[in-house]
């Protein structure tokens, strides 16, 4: 059926495209021949003549190419695909119409001399932060940057349209430089060792050489100890220390072994604290950014052995990674200890009759109930990781200089000259082959340095140079070629970094320059290589998911939200469809259509599902009732769409257009003065909007505009479902009696007259053919804003990639491929 | 530039000139070539605590100019005129402890992620602005330990000189010659690095076009600006510091009063001298204040009073403290004429007082004590920033009116909705 369909649109395409072509060669707005254009006659009566709308004209568009002329006709393009234009309110076009208007307008684009000339070469732009951190990595052949944090100096990459490789925004100042060459010479210092060989120690720490680190400003309480019976968690967002071993004394090896057991896992009510019973407590052991995490066994000594290259300075901390032991009071750990003493009173009433009797009120201090949290600090018995000690030996190192050191800066042979040890490195910094005489700047600075600091010292200044250089800082500068260009973009693209030898060796030999051959090394790539930094990068930038707590829900009436981080959950959640989707190669429609979704028990209460086993792993669960599954149901979505006060239609109608229809309305004009409503005296949204509305001037857009996000009124700030409004009171929230307000009509209908009930009409709405056509040109759009960091602007190009996905049915590394394969990927 | 002239630069710099009173005034003239004709440079100075401000005996009745003043503000009478105290206006926190730290940024470190520049400070954002046009782009000041009131672009935080004495090292001792020489050493060191990138493609631009030479460029320029703020601060380490005099009574056993005047007096002396531009002073929560009058329990003791009369007063008299020493310091900042002109420096200086905490009895974090003073502005006396629906201002908007006042152009910060045009500023 879809087979036959597809044809009979091919062939009233052909039918258009001849008819087009006709069109082309003559003049707008009027044929030679009195005839009208098509654009002339569906878009002539509002773009034409002195009252033009929307900054737009068709005499924009002359019957010879002119300058601007372009950019008008691909906008205009683009806005008639996107089924923006013409509005539905004024006309309606039949499908043969609407393709003849668009073949007639990629015709005289494809005629375009500025499309036949057409550069597709994207200036280079800074690495960012994380690509920084990569490269710098994969350049020193090391396992990160290292555990001092030594970029924690480097000034935070500001995002545009949710993606951090944006080129424009990715600028460079000296403030950046400076940075950058400050990190770089902390990164080769714990990298190449100069100096004599330190020798190894051994520390031996005891459970009350266990210190609690201060978390508040209040450093001069003494810190807490661990007891002779081990140190024990209590408070999650506080960080673990050994005494003897407070920050790594010299860099290089060392063997750390901690002996370490889990307490009272399910001893309290999981509701109570937050803690899901069937979640193993666990332990983090942290070297500055570097993370180690475990599952600690229940009353059974658990040795944790680690072998890690340190750098001097690094603090090594432990930590006990939990959402819970959050819900009582201000989310303040101290409140958690009433719980203790409710436990006693139940299970232990003589215990907690004598604590209870021995509260004693100072004269002149407050009065407190032997339910207060302060009677039972002694008799916490939540769920803590419990550390009986540690052991630690080094530095020691496999040779002197160690390994990493003589990778880097070997012995030199006979003959050999530093230009000889420079190459390979710059070469790999610079992702591109070395022209002659390149390193003589480099072999200067050296040389220059060796007699004041010494041969070691000095090339590694040589090395900060190589690294500090713009080649390095760029990517791909005019030094490089389209070879080279393309393996360090497709590396950046996939790994957020420097491309591997066996990339470039592909695409030096040309096993890259085909659709299928991209194919099928996207397809291994995806098995074999580590693909992490596209997993989680691509799906934050695409929907925004940096912002989820930029206008958080308030923190009185979601409390839930608040307290337990579900914003991380969500945005996992996201993740891990993404993954699945990847991993399996499901056509991307699923992000649309999909009845199941990634969840766990905190979600679970979010979204109303209880026959879910209660822990914090995500797991697939498909949703019966039609209102969830894919992105539509997330709740990062429903929550990031919504601001502090309430949900808003507008802002979901907004991101839904935006970012999966790629649809782009018009912001309000600027002298339109847009009144914040005032929620206490309107009843429901639809009645804010209706006065709002009421406005002839925001009617005409809100009518295309608002239909997009009715669907999801059911769904409130954090996306849990809800059939009435919450009646609105004068009293704060927090002590506000629930109940039930206005009932939530989620219905609306298209200015083209389609119509939908609820969510599951809308669903079905956004998966006809057309609309996964234009969730899918969107999706590459994105793809390509990822990878060129600049929003695409060759339509026809998009229109070649959207085709060849579509033949693979929209298989997400097939779109991926097309994307890869394109002229706006390749450059060239 | 080419090498040779960098490197006359870099060498004709160092050590010429000796006990300037302006620290930064002829040296910006002969090292970036450029004559401060400008208008006199704005100074920031903020001072906060961490558990707010008794709210009946902060905040005053009536609003205007002729607003009724209140047993804590009593101290700033005399400067009514010249100060704004707003009331309503907060960072939408819930209540409790340990939200306070994003007194200066309305972020907490948990969210910071979400913004570009993390929980930055706005006084750490102001020094950013000023950069290396002084010698210490910020100081911060406290007694014992912190509020964690600082914060970087990276989310890290900025700990306070917490002991005057060392205040007094940091700001006016000198170098030792072996300091001097291993710092000269690494600003060498990077020097000749920006040599060598500079140098590498200078010239070899063939082959880029248009778009691709802009951003070389921008690349280029960085090398060049970052060697002349490199010799900027060699310059600043061969240079002695201004002096300054201070008794002895703020050391060791003085009191807190005494510890606290010295600190503001150091710090009017470096805004006077241009030392620095940007400062903070934190009153901290474990600090002994029972050397003040009538003053005998815990500074949080006190804030959890119950009511109580007594603890009451006790609270505001460590809160009316806190407003006198700054009293004092924006008097002493007022008798100060800036250097090129004859107004006075505290009308050049923005002054912020409060605390991302309401008020400590209630563990609120909304309705923040917030009060403005100095820095040329159009002062409203006492001032309500709720708007028509009663919702409270985002303190941010404030922020942002002070940034655009500082020079700094932009049009929003975290969770901004617009400036608070009140002021008579943007």
């Amino acid at each position: 059926m879809a087979f036959a369909m597809r044809n009979v649109a091919l062939l009233l395409a052909q039918a258009a495209t001849a008819l087009a072509v006709a069109f082309a060669i003559t003049a707008l707005p009027k044929t030679a021949t009195g005839k009208e254009s098509p654009l002339h006659s569906h878009c002539g009566d509002c773009h034409l003549g002195r009252d033009a709308e929307g900054n737009f004209k068709l005499g924009q568009i002359g019957s010879n190419p002119v300058n601007g002329d372009y950019l008008a006709l691909s906008r205009s393009l683009e806005r008639i695909t996107a089924g923006e234009m013409p509005p539905p309110t004024n006309s309606v076009l039949s499908y043969p119409e609407k393709t003849a208007l668009v073949n007639f307008l990629k015709q005289r684009l494809r005629n375009h001399p500025e499309q036949i000339n057409r550069d597709y070469r994207l200036p280079p732009r800074r690495l960012n932060n994380r690509e920084f951190e990569n490269s710098v990595r994969d350049v020193l052949m090391i396992e990160d940057v290292g555990t001092h944090q030594p970029t924690d100096n480097l000034i935070g990459d500001s995002r545009s349209a949710g993606f951090d490789t944006h080129s424009q925004t990715l600028g460079f100042s000296n403030f950046h430089l400076e940075q950058y060459i400050a990190s770089l010479r902390r990164i080769i210092d714990a990298t190449i060792l100069s100096g004599a060989q330190s020798s190894s120690q051994h520390y031996e720490v005891g459970p009350t050489q266990i210190l609690s680190a201060h978390t508040s400003q209040n450093i001069k309480r003494p810190e807490r100890r661990g007891r002779s019976s081990g140190f024990e968690f209590l408070d999650p967002k506080q960080l673990a220390y050994f005494g003897p071993f407070k920050t790594v004394p010299e860099t290089g090896w060392y063997r750390i072994s901690i002996r370490c057991t889990a307490l009272d896992r399910g001893h309290y009510p999981s509701t109570e604290t937050g803690v899901h019973d069937a979640d193993p407590i666990r332990l983090i052991v942290q070297f500055g950014n570097r993370h180690r995490e475990f599952e600690l066994p229940d009353d059974k000594v658990k040795v944790i052995e680690l072998r890690e290259w340190l750098a001097r300075g690094t603090r090594l901390r432990l930590r006990y990674p939990t959402d819970g032991l959050t819900l009582r009071g201000n989310g303040n750990f101290k409140f958690q200890n009433a719980i203790a003493g409710e436990y006693l009173k139940k299970h232990d009433p003589d215990l907690y009759q004598r604590v209870a009797d021995a509260i004693v009120t100072k004269p002149g201090r407050r009065v407190l109930r032997p339910e207060s949290w302060h009677h039972w600090v002694n008799y916490w018995r939540g769920p803590r990781p419990l550390v009986l000690g540690a052991t630690i030996q080094g530095p020691f190192y496999d040779s002197w200089p160690p390994q990493r050191h003589a990778a880097l800066l070997p012995e030199l042979k006979p003959g050999d000259t530093v230009e000889d040890l420079l190459k390979p490195i710059a070469t790999r910094a610079w992702r591109r082959t070395l022209k002659d005489g390149e390193l003589d700047h480099i072999v200067k600075l050296i040389e220059s340095n060796e007699e004041k600091i010494g041969k070691t010292e000095a090339f590694k200044e040589g090395l900060i140079a190589i690294l500090a250089s713009r080649d390095f800082l760029l990517t791909a500068t005019e030094k490089s070629n389209v070879n080279e260009r393309f393996a360090s973009k497709f590396s950046l693209f996939l790994h957020s970094t420097l491309p591997d030898s066996q990339l470039i060796q592909q695409v030096n030999t040309n096993q890259l320059s085909t659709y299928d051959s991209v194919h099928a090394e996207v397809k291994r790539r995806i098995r074999a290589a580590n693909i992490q930094p596209f997993l989680q990068e691509f799906p934050y930038g695409w929907l925004n998911l940096s912002e989820i707590n930029f206008m958080s829900p308030d923190p009185d009436s979601y409390r839930f939200y608040h307290r337990k981080r579900l914003s991380e959950d969500m945005c996992n959640e996201v993740l891990a469809f993404f993954k699945h989707v990847v991993e399996q190669d499901l056509p991307i429609t699923e992000f649309l259509e999909a009845d199941y979704s990634f969840i766990n028990a905190d979600l679970a209460t979010i979204y109303g599902v209880d026959d879910i086993q209660q822990d914090s792993r995500l797991r697939q669960h498909h949703f019966s009732d039609g209102r969830r599954g894919g992105l539509l149901g997330m709740g990062a979505f429903l929550t990031l769409t919504a601001d502090s006060l309430g949900t808003s239609p507008i802002h979901r109608a907004t991101f839904v257009m935006k970012n999966l229809l790629g649809v782009h309305p018009t912001p309000p004009p600027a002298d339109v003065k847009i009144e914040e409503p005032d929620i206490r005296s309107a009843r429901t949204m639809k009645e804010v909007l209706r006065l709002h509305q009421s406005e002839q001037n925001c009617a005409a857009c809100h009518r295309n505009i608002d239909p997009y996000g009715w669907a999801f009124e059911n769904f409130d700030s954090v996306g849990a479902w809800r059939d009435t409004y919450e009646a609105q009171t004068e009293t704060p929230a927090k002590k506000r009696n629930r109940h039930d307000g206005p009932k939530i009509d989620a219905s609306s209908t298209f200015a083209d007259g389609t119509a939908y009930r609820d969510i599951s009409g809308f669903r079905n709405f956004i998966s006809t053919p057309e609309n996964q056509e234009r969730f899918a040109r969107c999706f590459i759009t994105k793809l390509l804003m990822y990878a060129n960091g600049e929003v695409p602007s060759d339509h026809l190009e998009i229109d070649a990639i959207l085709e060849r996905a579509k033949d693979h049915d929209f298989r997400i590394t097939a779109t991926i491929a097309a994307v890869i394969d394109s002229r706006l990927f390749r450059e060239e | 530039m080419n090498n040779c002239q960098r490197r006359t630069l870099l060498k004709g710099l160092g050590g010429t000139l000796a006990l300037p009173f302006l620290e930064s005034d002829a040296f910006a003239k002969k090292a970036t070539g450029k004559k401060e004709t400008d208008a006199e440079p704005l100074r920031f100075l903020v001072v906060g605590n961490p558990f707010g401000m008794h709210p009946g005996n902060f905040f005053p009745t009536g609003f205007g100019r002729d607003y009724q003043s209140t047993p804590t503000l009593k101290s700033l009478d005399w400067l009514r005129d010249r100060l704004t105290v707003i009331s309503h206006t907060d960072h939408n926190m819930v209540s409790g402890h340990g939200r306070e730290i994003s007194f200066l940024s309305g972020v907490l470190p948990t969210d910071a992620q979400s913004f570009p520049e993390k929980n930055m400070s706005l006084d750490q954002l102001f020094a950013r602005h000023v950069g290396s046009q002084v010698r210490f782009p910020s100081v911060g000041a406290s007694l014992d330990s912190g509020i964690r009131m600082s914060w970087t672009a990276n989310g890290v935080e900025k700990l306070p000189i917490t002991d005057p004495q060392q205040l007094f090292n940091h700001l006016f001792l000198n170098l030792t010659d072996e300091e001097k020489k291993l710092r000269k050493q690494m600003i060498g060191r990077n020097a000749s690095i920006l040599d060598t990138v500079g140098d590498q493609f200078t010239g070899t631009m063939n082959g880029a076009t248009g778009k691709d030479r802009e951003r070389l460029q921008q690349f280029e320029t960085s090398v060049r600006e970052l060697e002349l703020t490199l010799s900027d601060r060699l310059t600043w380490i061969d240079r002695d510091k201004p002096k300054l005099e201070l008794g002895a009574d703020f050391l060791g056993d003085g009191t807190i009063r005494k510890k606290y005047e010295a600190i503001f007096d150091m710090i009017a002396y470096a805004f006077e001298t241009d030392l620095t531009r940007v400062a903070t002073v934190e009153f901290p929560a474990e600090l002994n204040y029972t050397d003040l009058n009538g003053v005998n329990r815990s500074y949080h003791g006190c804030t959890h009073n119950g009511r109580g009369e007594d603890l009451v007063n006790e609270l505001v008299a460590i809160e009316s403290f806190q407003i006198e020493c700054l009293s004092r310091c924006l008097k002493k900042l007022d008798s100060i004429r800036v250097p090129h002109g004859d107004e006075s420096m505290l009308d050049h200086t923005i002054v912020l007082f409060g605390s991302g905490m309401g008020y400590g009895g209630t563990h609120s974090n909304r309705d923040l004590p917030i009060l403005i003073a100095g820095g040329g502005f159009n002062h409203l006396g006492h001032v309500d920033a709720s708007d028509n629906a009663g919702r409270n201002m985002p303190l941010c908007n404030l922020y942002l009116t002070l940034m655009q006042r500082f020079g700094i152009e932009r049009d929003s910060f975290n969770t901004s909705t617009g400036t608070f045009t009140a002021l008579g500023w943007s």
